[in-house]
C-alpha cells in the first residue's frame, strides 16, 4: 500500500477489478482532494458503482490500491471507521420495506456519533417526509430524499452519492442541489457524486473525473478544464473543407456548409492561430460546458 | 438497533410458528383417544423425533429467511443499506442469528410446555426436570439444524434455502440408519429413544457436540459472509 496524500479524501491507485470476463475497473488512478464537490461521470458500465462499492467495502479489488481518509478500504476492521464517517446513497435507493420513515431514522442514528439532529428535523420538513409512512408507500422521488435525509445527518466527513437526484422532480432537484451546495460550504464536508444529469453536476461540483471502461480519462478542477477546452466556430469564404494541419490539442472538428465547429482540449493558441491564418475565414471562439467535454472525451477514448 | 430490525422483521414469521405449534397442540388434544394417546406416542419416541423436524424446520426456515447477509436477491437493495452502516460483518451476521435462534427457542418451549401442561396423562409419565432436561436437548439439536439453514442462507435464495434446510435433518437421519455414529453424535437418537424422556438423563456428551456442530456451522457461515461481494 503506498502513502496516501493527507489532502486526498479518495486515493487509489490502479485500482482493476474484474467480474468473470467482464473487466470493471482496469487501474483506476482516482483522487479526490479535501472539501471539494467531485462529480464522477461516466456511460452505463464505465464503473461507477464498481468503484463506489469498493470504496465501501463491499467488493474486493483484484489488485491495486484504495484508500479512504487515508484508510485503505481492504483492511475490514478499519472499514469501519471509514463507513462512520461517510454517508452513502445508494444508486438503488432500496430501504427496509418494513420499517416506518421514522422507523428507519431512529434505527440509523445510533450508528452515527454525529448525528445531526437539527439536519434531521430540517430535512423531515424540507422534503416533506411524513414520518409515519412505510417505505414501500414512498414514492422513488420519496424514497431518494429519505434515504438523503439519512446520509446528510450523519454529520459525515465525505457523502458519497450514488445518482442522488433520480426520481427527484424538476423542483425537488433544485431544493437539493442547493442543499448540497450549502451543506458542503457550511461544513466542509467533501462530496463524491455520481450523476448522469450532467447539467446538475455542471452547476455543483468543482472537480470532476470522467471514467470509461474502468480508466479515468479526465479528473481535475472542473474551471480548469472548462478554461483549457474551448469551441472554435469558423465561418469559412466558401464551403470547401480548409487544407490545414492543426497543431495538437484538437479533439474534434465537425463541419457543415461553410461552418467549422472545432473542439479543442489545449495548445489553444496555436490553434486559434491557425484558423485566423485561413483566407477570408472569420473566427470566434465560445466557452464550453460539461457536456460537451464529457461527450468529446467519451467519443475520442 | 440492530436487535431492533432483526425483531421488526422477524416478529410476524414468529407469529405465525407461534400459531402453529398452539394449532399442533390443540389438533392433538382433540384426538378421539385424548391426553392419553398423547402419552403413549410421546413415550415412543418416534413423535418426539417429529417434534424436532417440525420446530427446525419452522425455525431455520421459517423464522430465519432473512439473516443479515442472507443472499436473497429480493432485498439486495436494502441489504447494501446495512452493509454500509459502520457495523463489522460478524456482528451483523451473529445478531441476525442470535434473533432467529432465540425466536426458536422461545417456540420449542412453548411446545414442550405446552404439551405437558395440556395433557395430565404426560404429566404422570414425565417429571417437570425431565422436560426441562428434554427441551434443552431438543433446543441443542434444533440449534444444530438451525445453524445449517443460517450457513445455507450464506449462498442459497430462501426459496432454495428452506427446501435444502428440510433435507438436512432427513439426510442425517438416513445417515445415522446406515453408518452407526458414536452415541454422543447421533442427535435424533438423544431426542428419541435415548431423551430424558426415557432415560431420566441428560446426554450431556450430545449437548456438547450439538453446540460444537453450531461453532462450526456458525465459523463456516461467518467465512463465506465476511468472503463475499456484494
Amino acid at each position: 500500500m503506498t502513502q496516501m496524500n493527507s489532502e486526498l479524501i479518495i486515493e487509489t491507485s490502479q485500482l482493476a477489478k474484474t467480474y468473470k470476463d467482464k473487466q470493471a475497473l482496469a487501474g483506476l488512478d482516482l483522487r479526490v482532494p479535501a472539501g471539494s464537490i467531485f462529480g464522477f461521470l461516466g456511460r452505463n458500465g464505465a464503473g461507477k458503482t464498481t468503484t463506489i462499492k469498493t470504496l465501501m467495502g463491499l467488493l474486493r479489488s483484484d489488485s491495486g490500491s484504495a484508500a479512504v481518509f487515508g484508510i485503505p478500504v481492504a483492511d475490514a476492521d478499519r472499514s469501519i471507521e471509514i463507513r462512520r464517517r461517510i454517508g452513502f446513497v445508494t444508486e438503488d435507493k432500496e430501504l427496509y420495506p418494513y420499517m416506518t420513515v421514522e422507523q428507519i431514522i431512529a434505527f440509523t442514528r445510533p450508528f452515527f456519533p454525529k448525528w445531526r439532529t437539527d439536519f434531521e428535523r430540517r430535512y423531515l420538513d424540507l422534503f416533506d417526509l411524513p414520518p409515519k409512512r412505510k417505505v414501500p408507500d414512498l414514492s422513488k422521488g420519496m424514497r431518494s430524499k429519505l434515504m438523503l435525509l439519512l446520509a446528510i445527518c450523519r454529520g459525515a466527513d465525505l457523502l458519497i452519492l450514488d445518482e442522488p437526484t433520480d426520481g427527484l422532480d424538476p423542483a425537488a432537484v433544485e431544493d437539493v442541489l442547493r442543499e448540497l451546495v450549502a451543506i458542503a460550504a457550511s461544513t466542509e464536508t467533501t462530496m463524491f457524486f455520481s450523476s448522469h444529469q450532467l447539467s446538475e453536476v455542471d452547476r455543483i461540483a468543482d472537480h470532476i473525473g470522467i471514467i470509461d471502461r474502468g480508466r479515468m480519462i479526465v479528473s481535475g478542477s472542473l474551471d480548469d478544464l472548462k478554461a483549457s477546452h474551448q469551441r472554435l466556430q469558423i465561418i469559412l469564404a466558401d464551403s470547401n473543407p480548409p487544407a490545414i494541419r492543426w497543431p495538437a490539442g484538437v479533439d474534434s472538428i465537425h463541419q457543415e456548409g461553410r461552418v467549422v465547429s472545432l473542439l479543442a482540449s489545449h495548445n489553444l493558441d496555436a490553434i486559434t492561430a491557425e484558423a485566423h491564418s485561413i483566407p477570408g475565414a472569420t473566427v470566434e471562439c465560445f466557452p464550453v460546458t460539461l457536456k460537451e467535454i464529457f461527450l468529446e472525451t467519451i467519443r475520442s477514448n | 438497533m440492530l436487535w431492533y430490525k432483526g425483531w421488526l422483521e422477524t416478529r410476524l414469521k414468529l407469529a405465525v410458528v407461534l400459531g402453529v405449534v398452539s394449532c399442533f397442540i390443540i389438533f392433538l388434544h382433540s384426538l378421539p383417544s385424548g391426553s392419553g394417546r398423547v402419552s403413549v406416542v410421546a413415550l415412543t419416541g418416534v413423535p418426539r423425533i417429529s417434534v424436532v423436524w417440525i420446530c427446525a424446520f419452522l425455525a431455520g426456515a421459517g423464522i430465519a429467511t432473512q439473516p443479515g447477509l442472507q443472499a436473497t436477491k429480493g432485498l439486495h437493495g436494502s441489504m447494501l443499506f446495512t452493509l454500509a452502516l459502520p457495523v463489522s460483518r460478524f456482528r451483523l451476521l451473529a445478531i441476525r442469528a442470535a434473533i432467529g435462534w432465540l425466536e426458536s427457542t422461545v417456540a420449542i418451549s412453548i411446545f414442550c410446555y405446552g404439551i405437558w401442561l395440556r395433557f395430565p396423562a404426560f404429566r404422570e409419565a414425565v417429571t417437570g426436570v425431565d422436560m426441562i432436561e428434554f427441551s434443552g436437548i431438543l433446543i441443542a439439536s434444533a440449534s444444530a439444524l438451525y445453524f445449517a439453514s443460517v450457513l445455507l442462507a450464506t449462498f442459497l435464495d430462501d426459496q432454495w434455502r428452506i427446501w435444502a434446510t428440510m433435507l438436512v435433518p432427513f439426510i442425517f437421519w438416513q445417515l445415522t440408519s446406515r453408518i452407526p455414529l458414536p452415541a454422543f453424535a447421533d442427535i435424533l437418537r438423544a431426542t428419541g429413544n435415548g431423551s430424558p424422556l426415557i432415560t431420566h438423563t441428560m446426554p450431556w456428551s450430545t449437548v456438547a457436540f450439538s453446540l460444537a456442530l453450531v461453532a462450526a456451522l456458525f465459523l463456516a457461515a461467518y467465512k463465506i459472509a465476511e468472503s463475499r461481494e456484494y
